[in-house]
């Protein structure tokens, strides 16, 4: 089967400054594909691209093995915008039956297939209100009904998470795993590593518009590997700081606050740190060897003035053109 | 074609479902009822006033004026012998409304022709009927004091009847200069509102899925120009639709005239008379034509107006260009119907985004020949696509865009780049 998505070399200017540059990837079909960055990678644009919502100035995107983007295929492809929005003085079941057309579906169906949608989602007795009406978590899923009623066999969703209620996350997790349970390819972009980390399968990292990493989850941990060790303490951490300090021991430290994430110095034995701790009469409510988590790989590749960027933000600040 | 079929439904079915919509469709045929009923009232006695006249004549020509009064229809006269304090409590009749007023003659009538008229109400109307009628008895006392014969005198006041004939391309029809007059003016008026208010609805539409971010979702599914041009047929086709009931409910309310002034009782036949100008199948084609293609022309630049500006502030100033363009025909329209045929209205007729108004109104006062018809009507052609062509490189940038709206400068290579 042909790759839903392969974008080959497409590079992106916008005055004066190159938002992707000479960016490749290729989503395979049936899993779940994540493309990370910090704010202003290149995420939104490259998606776009892939939408045939911007042109490329060079390079080429293939979805589904055919020549052209996102909107010569647009009854195979759900997209969700960063920004996205509905009509507010439309009534719930009209939009989702006007999109739907605007994708090639049937009136007549897009309606059987939209109702079904509301009640599964909890919505049926809004179906005759006006968008304006609904709460900003019912829009939400009113929004992802939208992208998936026409069934498409590929979902991209462009920082999907960003504003949504736990419950919406959820519904939406659950939503994007059973796609690919049922054989389809979703594609999404993420700034927030721990979504990436639980859904994907595949992923690509970019940065300032070019990539630095992809492959699979564990292709790029073991890739960027190096030991790691959780630590938590429960109460008094006793003589923690000077230990973690000892770049024989510890390489690199990641401070969560609750618990922190040690790179360990080639050679260092885990068992070694332990004893130090437990000596210096710290109490342990966690330690545990793990391989390293995509936030602190994300971290190690960015650079940190990425995350700064990356814990204030909560979106991307705007389009530009 | 199914996906611009989609967005025309859309804009149609959300426009019409709207309270402006049918406030608007029932507010012209109120209108139009209203101004047959005022009519028929006039015609009904509204106009026939109660006045008394003060004869303080030597030759007692009071009940001369009495007669003329009550023969022109427009009066019933009473006389008031002259005495003191006549004055007064004929005032006070006016004050009760027992009296719409009084006329007071003296011998400088026949003299000097002054008379002098009170009433609670000095119209225009009256005071021409009046005058008429003084001015009648006053030629005729005049020539019979110098001996001329009584019914020569009658003959030779025999009032002049003008048969007009308009020569309208060629043939003469029997039309008033007064109503092609109307005519040409109430369609320029008509198209300038039309072609403003769903040119402005269009803009406001793609403001809408702009500020509300629904756009990009769209755009990955239709193309930008499918979905500006789903966008302008959707609201022209609201605006010709407002434009059907208009039309149906005034041919209604004309063929229901009769039972209307029989209600009012009135006499049914003294307002056959009354009814709209006669409007020839051509004028009407000629309406239609131009008024879809000034619609066009002006909707696709409202369209790009709308998605260079990011709010309503924003687009109010962004349209002020496109608006004054249009205003400069509202404010020809009394020139161009005063004299269709100067140099001032050809020209007017052959510049793409006057045409729409100079054209139909030139036709209708009859002043144009086919040929020049024609000839606007391809240049109105050529603009639509040219403008369109632009516009849609506009609204293909602009739809995206958040942030400072864009000079002439970044619009020209907009243009230049999409």
């Amino acid at each position: 089967m042909a790759e839903p998505v392969v974008v080959d070399r497409v590079t992106k200017r916008f005055a004066g400054h190159t938002a992707v540059d000479a960016l490749s990837l290729t989503v395979p079909s049936g899993i779940i594909y994540g493309l990370l960055g910090p704010n202003g990678a290149g995420k939104t644009t490259t998606l776009r691209m892939i939408m045939d919502i911007y042109e490329p100035d060079s390079g080429t995107v293939r979805l589904f093995d055919q020549v052209g983007g996102g909107r010569t295929n647009s009854a195979r492809i759900g997209y969700l915008p960063e920004e996205r929005g509905l009509y507010p003085r439309m009534r719930v079941l009209d939009v989702l039956v006007f999109l739907a057309e605007a994708k090639g579906v049937s009136r007549r169906g897009a309606r059987a297939r939209a109702t079904e949608w509301l009640e599964r989602l909890g919505l049926a007795d809004w179906r005759m209100r006006k968008v304006s009406d609904l709460s900003k978590g019912m829009q939400q899923k009113v929004q992802f009904i939208s992208t998936i009623l026409h069934d498409p066999d590929l979902v991209i969703l462009d920082e999907p998470f960003s504003g949504l209620d736990p419950v919406n996350s959820q519904v939406l997790r659950d939503t994007v795993v059973e796609y690919r349970r049922r054989g389809k390819t979703v594609l999404f972009s993420t700034h927030i590593m721990e979504h990436a980390e639980k859904l994907c399968d595949r992923l690509c990292i970019i940065a300032r518009g070019r990539k630095l990493i992809d492959g699979t989850l564990a292709e790029v941990k073991s890739t960027h590997g190096g030991k790691h060790v959780i630590v938590a303490f429960d109460g008094t951490d006793g003589n923690a700081q000077q230990i973690f300090a000892d770049r024989r021991l510890v390489a690199k430290i990641q401070d969560f606050g609750q618990q922190a994430e040690l790179e360990l110095a080639p050679g260092a034995d885990a068992q070694a740190i332990l004893k130090a701790l437990v000596d210096s009469g710290a109490r342990l409510a966690r330690f545990e060897l793990a391989s390293p988590s995509l936030h602190k790989i994300f971290v190690d590749l960015v650079g940190p003035e990425a995350v700064t960027a990356t814990a204030t933000g909560g979106g991307n600040g705007g389009s530009r053109a | 074609m199914h996906k611009v079929w989609a967005v025309i439904r859309r804009e149609f079915v959300e426009r019409v479902r709207t309270k402006w919509f049918w406030v608007s469709a029932i507010l012209g045929p109120v209108l139009f009822a209203g101004i047959i009923v005022y009519q028929i009232k006039q015609s009904v006695g509204g106009a026939v006033r109660d006045v008394a006249v003060v004869d303080s004549t030597s030759a007692k020509l009071g009940n001369q004026v009495v007669e003329a009064l009550e023969a022109s229809g427009s009066f019933r006269a009473s006389l008031a012998p002259a005495g003191p304090g006549v004055i007064d409590s004929l005032r006070n009749l006016v004050e009760s409304k027992q009296l719409n007023g009084f006329l007071i003659v003296t011998d400088d009538l026949i003299q000097t022709g002054r008379a002098e008229y009170q009433a609670s109400n000095l119209g225009m109307q009256t005071i021409e009927a009046l005058q008429r009628t003084l001015g009648r008895l006053v030629v005729k006392a005049r020539l019979e004091q110098k001996g001329v014969n009584p019914g020569v005198v009658d003959w030779a006041q025999i009032r002049i009847s003008l048969d007009q004939k308009k020569i309208a391309h060629g043939r003469a029809v029997s039309d008033s200069a007064a109503q092609s007059f109307f005519t040409a003016y109430l369609m320029a008026i008509l198209l300038f509102m039309a072609i403003l208010l769903y040119g402005v609805n269009v803009m406001s539409s793609v403001l809408e899925e702009k500020t509300t971010r629904i756009i990009e979702v769209l755009v990955s599914s239709v193309r930008p120009f499918q979905l500006m041009l789903g966008k302008i047929l959707g609201a022209g086709a609201v605006s010709f639709f407002q434009f059907v009931i208009w039309g149906v409910s005034a041919r209604v309310l004309l063929s229901l005239r009769g039972p209307i002034a029989r209600a009012l009782g009135a006499n049914p036949r003294d307002i056959q008379t009354m009814s709209l100008p006669h409007i020839p199948a051509a004028t009407l084609a000629v309406f239609i034509a131009f008024f879809l293609g000034g619609f066009l022309l002006y909707s696709a630049m409202f369209a790009a107006v709308g998605a260079m500006s990011s709010n309503e502030q924003e687009a109010r100033q962004a349209q002020q260009p496109v608006t004054y363009l249009l205003m400069i025909s509202y404010l020809s329209i009394l020139g161009l119907t005063n004299d269709p045929s100067s140099t001032f209205a050809r020209t007017l007729s052959l510049v793409p985004f006057t045409t729409p108004i100079a054209t139909p109104v030139r036709w209708t006062a009859g002043s144009m020949p086919t040929w020049e018809l024609a000839l606007s009507l391809v240049i109105l052609g050529v603009a639509i696509v040219g403008v369109t062509w632009v516009a849609a490189r506009i609204y293909r940038v602009g739809i995206l865009m958040t942030g400072k709206r864009p000079n002439l400068k970044e619009l020209m290579r907009w243009v230049r780049t999409a």
